[in-house]
C-alpha cells in the first residue's frame, strides 16, 4: 500500500504538468498542429504517424465526416449510428443495422484512447485507424457507399473543399485524407476522467467494494497461496484495462465456444490456425455503457460476462491459458474450469467496472454532432 | 566501439518456438510455451584487466520470445571487455515505484497492478498432466525482490575498438532445475505467482538460466 500512496502522490504532482492541447497558430497558412489531450499516465510510447500529424483542422474535419451521413449509400447513417457519445460511442445493440436495415454479424466496438491501440476491428484486421476509418464505408453491411462515390459527394458540396484544403493543403478530396481526418477525430476521443482515473490521481477513494473489485480485477488467482482474483486484467492491462498493443497479444480466445462452433476470429487475418477463435480484448473504459457484450453481443448484462468467465467458460484447443489455467480453488486437471468467485465478489468487480464511466466524455461537447 | 547484446531463448538444446513445437522438459513432460519474458537490467561490462567498467543508465530491458531479442548498448567507451554483469529481474527502487516509462511502463503486463512491483520472468504454456492425462496450463509468474539475480559471465573476442555483438542464451529448462527440480504434474497448483515455489524458481534462474554463447 505505501507505493500506492507514494504514486498517488507523484500523481497529483503530475495533474499540474497535464499536457496542453493547442500552441501558438503559425504564422503561415499551414494546419495548426496540436497534442493530444493526455494524463501523464497513458503511454508515451505510441508515437502519432509521421504522415498523419495532428492538427486543429483535421480533427474538425474528422469529427464532421464522423457524423455525416452523405457518406452512406442512401444518406441515412453515419459512423455515429452505430458509434453514440452517450453510450461510449456504441450503439447498444447486438448487431447494427447499416443502410436498407442490413445486420452486421459482429457488436459495434466502443470508441476510447484509441491511439494506444494497435489493431483494429475485433480479428484485428486493420493495422491503423486510418485503414480502419474508410472500411464501413464500402462494407455492403455497414454503409454500402463505393469510396468514388463518396469522394464526389464530399468534393461537390459547399464546405467540404475547403475544410480539405485548411486540413491537409488541398481541396481535392481523396479517400486517404477521409482516412486521415476521421483518425485524426478518434484519436482525440479520450477518456481519462472517470473515477477509476480520480482515484489514479488520488483525488478520489473508492468505495470497499469498488476498490476489492480492482484488486480482484487486477489478480490472477493463486489458490495456493489464498490469492483470490477475477483474472481480467491478464488481458486488460493497466491503466488502458486493453489488450496488449505489441502485435497481436492482445488477441484471445476467451472460452466463449467449444472447438464445434468456434469461429475463426483473427485466423482470418493470419492464417495461423492457432489463432483461431481468437478475438481482440476491448478496452474496458466506460463498459458499463456499452452493453451488449462480447464480439457477437451475445451477453446483455456485466452479470452475464462474470457468470461467463467464472462459470461457463468452454475449453477448446486455442483457449487462453491463462484462463485455461485460473482458479480461486485447487482444481484437478480434469475438473471443468471454473474461477470459483463468489457472489459477492462477482458484484465487487461489476462494481469496479463502473468506476470505469466518464460522464464527462460522454457529455463532452468536443465529441458530439457538429451539424445539431 | 558499438555493443548490442542478442538473447537466443532454447528448451532442451532447442531454439525456442512459440505455440507450435512441442518441447520436453527435464522432468520429461511435454510442454508448448506460448509466452516467455523477463527482465533484463543493470548491464555492466567489465574490462578486467585495466579495471575499467561501462555501466548502462537507466538499464531495465524487457526481453521476450517474438517481443525483443536485443540490447542496442549503442556507441561505448573502448575496452577489450570481458565480463558481463547484468540482472534479472528489476531492482529494489525501481520494483518500488510504477510511475515509469519505456519498458517499465505499468501498462504493459510485466506489473501485477499498482502496488506490488513488477514480475521479473514470464512462463506461460501448457503441458499433458500425468495423472489425468489431460492439457493443463502451466504459469509463471515471478517477482518480488528476493528473486532479483546478478548474474556475471566471461566474454571472449570483444577487442577495444571494434563493434561486437554479445550472444546470450537463456535455456528455460533452468527454470525447472538446478537446484530446485519441478515436476509440473506434481505441483499443488499449476499457478506460480508468489510463495515457496516462486522463490525455487527464482533460484533455479539465478544460476545457469542465461549463459554466454
Amino acid at each position: 500500500m505505501q507505493s500506492l500512496i507514494r504514486y498517488a502522490a507523484w500523481m497529483i504532482a503530475s495533474a499540474l504538468l497535464f499536457s496542453c492541447s493547442e500552441s501558438e497558430p503559425p504564422i503561415d497558412q499551414g494546419p495548426t498542429p496540436i497534442s493530444l489531450d493526455k494524463p501523464d499516465y497513458f503511454s508515451d510510447q505510441q508515437v502519432m504517424p509521421s504522415d498523419n500529424p495532428l492538427t486543429e483542422e483535421g480533427v474538425r474535419l474528422g469529427r464532421m465526416l464522423f457524423y455525416e451521413k452523405k457518406l452512406s449509400q442512401d444518406g441515412t447513417i453515419s459512423c455515429s449510428s452505430c458509434h453514440q457519445q452517450e453510450k461510449g460511442f456504441s450503439d447498444g445493440l447486438q448487431f447494427s443495422p447499416g443502410v436498407n436495415g442490413t445486420l452486421g454479424s459482429m457488436n459495434a466496438m466502443a470508441l476510447s484512447n484509441l491511439h494506444w491501440q494497435t489493431r483494429f476491428f475485433w480479428n484485428g484486421r486493420a493495422v491503423s485507424l486510418e485503414e480502419q476509418a474508410l472500411i464501413p464505408i464500402e462494407d455492403p453491411k455497414e454503409m454500402n457507399l463505393p469510396m468514388k462515390e463518396a469522394i464526389s459527394r464530399l468534393q461537390g458540396d459547399v464546405n467540404y473543399p475547403g475544410l480539405f484544403q485548411a486540413a491537409f493543403g488541398s481541396d481535392q478530396v481523396t479517400s486517404e485524407n477521409i482516412g486521415k481526418a476521421l483518425a485524426q477525430f478518434e484519436r482525440t476521443l479520450i477518456s481519462a476522467n472517470s473515477k477509476f482515473d480520480k482515484w489514479i490521481r488520488g483525488e478520489v477513494e473508492l468505495s470497499p467494494e469498488e476498490e476489492l473489485g480492482l484488486e480482484l480485477f487486477f489478480t490472477h488467482p493463486e489458490p495456493s497461496i489464498q490469492l483470490r482474483g477475477g483474472n481480467c486484467g491478464d488481458c486488460h492491462l493497466g491503466f488502458m484495462t486493453s489488450g496488449d498493443p505489441n502485435g497481436f497479444a492482445g488477441f484471445h480466445n476467451n472460452g466463449l465456444d467449444s472447438d464445434k462452433s468456434l469461429k475463426s476470429g483473427l485466423e482470418s487475418v493470419t492464417e495461423n490456425p492457432f489463432d483461431k477463435g481468437k478475438f481482440k480484448a476491448p478496452s474496458l473504459r466506460n463498459i458499463a455503457l456499452t452493453a451488449p457484450y462480447m464480439h457477437d453481443g451475445r451477453f446483455s448484462s456485466l452479470e452475464e460476462v462474470l457468470d461467463h468467465y467464472n462459470e461457463h467458460i468452454q475449453n477448446s484447443e486455442t483457449l487462453d491459458v491463462l484462463i485455461l489455467e485460473a482458479s480461486n480453488e485447487i482444481l484437478d486437471p480434469a475438473e471443468p474450469i471454473r474461477l470459483y468467485l463468489s457472489a459477492e465478489e462477482k458484484q465487487a468487480i461489476i462494481a469496479f467496472l463502473h468506476t470505469l464511466t466518464d460522464e464527462e466524455f460522454v457529455s463532452n461537447p468536443k465529441f458530439s454532432n457538429p451539424f445539431n | 566501439m558499438n555493443v548490442e547484446i542478442t538473447f537466443e531463448n532454447t528448451l532442451n538444446g532447442n531454439t525456442l518456438e512459440l505455440n507450435q513445437e512441442i518441447f520436453t522438459l527435464p522432468s520429461g513432460e511435454s510442454f508448448m510455451v506460448k509466452k516467455f519474458k523477463y527482465y533484463i537490467s543493470n548491464v555492466i561490462l567489465t574490462d578486467s584487466e585495466t579495471n575499467t567498467q561501462y555501466v548502462e543508465t537507466d538499464s531495465y530491458h524487457l526481453m521476450g520470445q517474438d517481443f525483443n531479442s536485443a540490447i542496442e548498448l549503442g556507441m561505448i567507451p573502448s575496452a577489450n571487455y570481458d565480463q558481463i554483469t547484468f540482472s534479472i529481474g528489476v531492482d529494489e527502487v525501481a520494483n518500488s515505484r510504477t510511475d515509469q516509462t519505456g519498458d517499465l511502463d505499468p501498462n504493459n503486463d510485466m506489473a501485477w497492478n499498482w502496488n506490488s512491483g513488477y514480475k521479473f520472468v514470464i512462463l506461460e504454456g501448457e503441458f499433458i498432466h500425468q495423472s489425468t492425462q489431460e492439457r493443463t496450463g502451466l504459469v509463471f509468474h515471478i517477482g518480488n525482490n528476493q528473486n532479483y539475480a546478478t548474474v556475471t559471465l566471461p566474454l571472449s573476442g570483444l577487442a577495444a575498438g571494434k563493434s561486437a555483438s554479445i550472444s546470450l542464451e537463456t535455456a528455460i529448462d533452468e527454470l525447472f532445475s538446478n537446484p530446485n527440480s519441478l515436476v509440473p504434474s506434481n505441483l499443488a497448483s499449476t499457478t506460480v505467482m508468489g510463495g515457496p515455489v516462486a522463490d525455487q524458481i527464482g533460484q533455479n534462474y539465478a544460476d545457469g538460466f542465461i549463459k554466454a554463447n
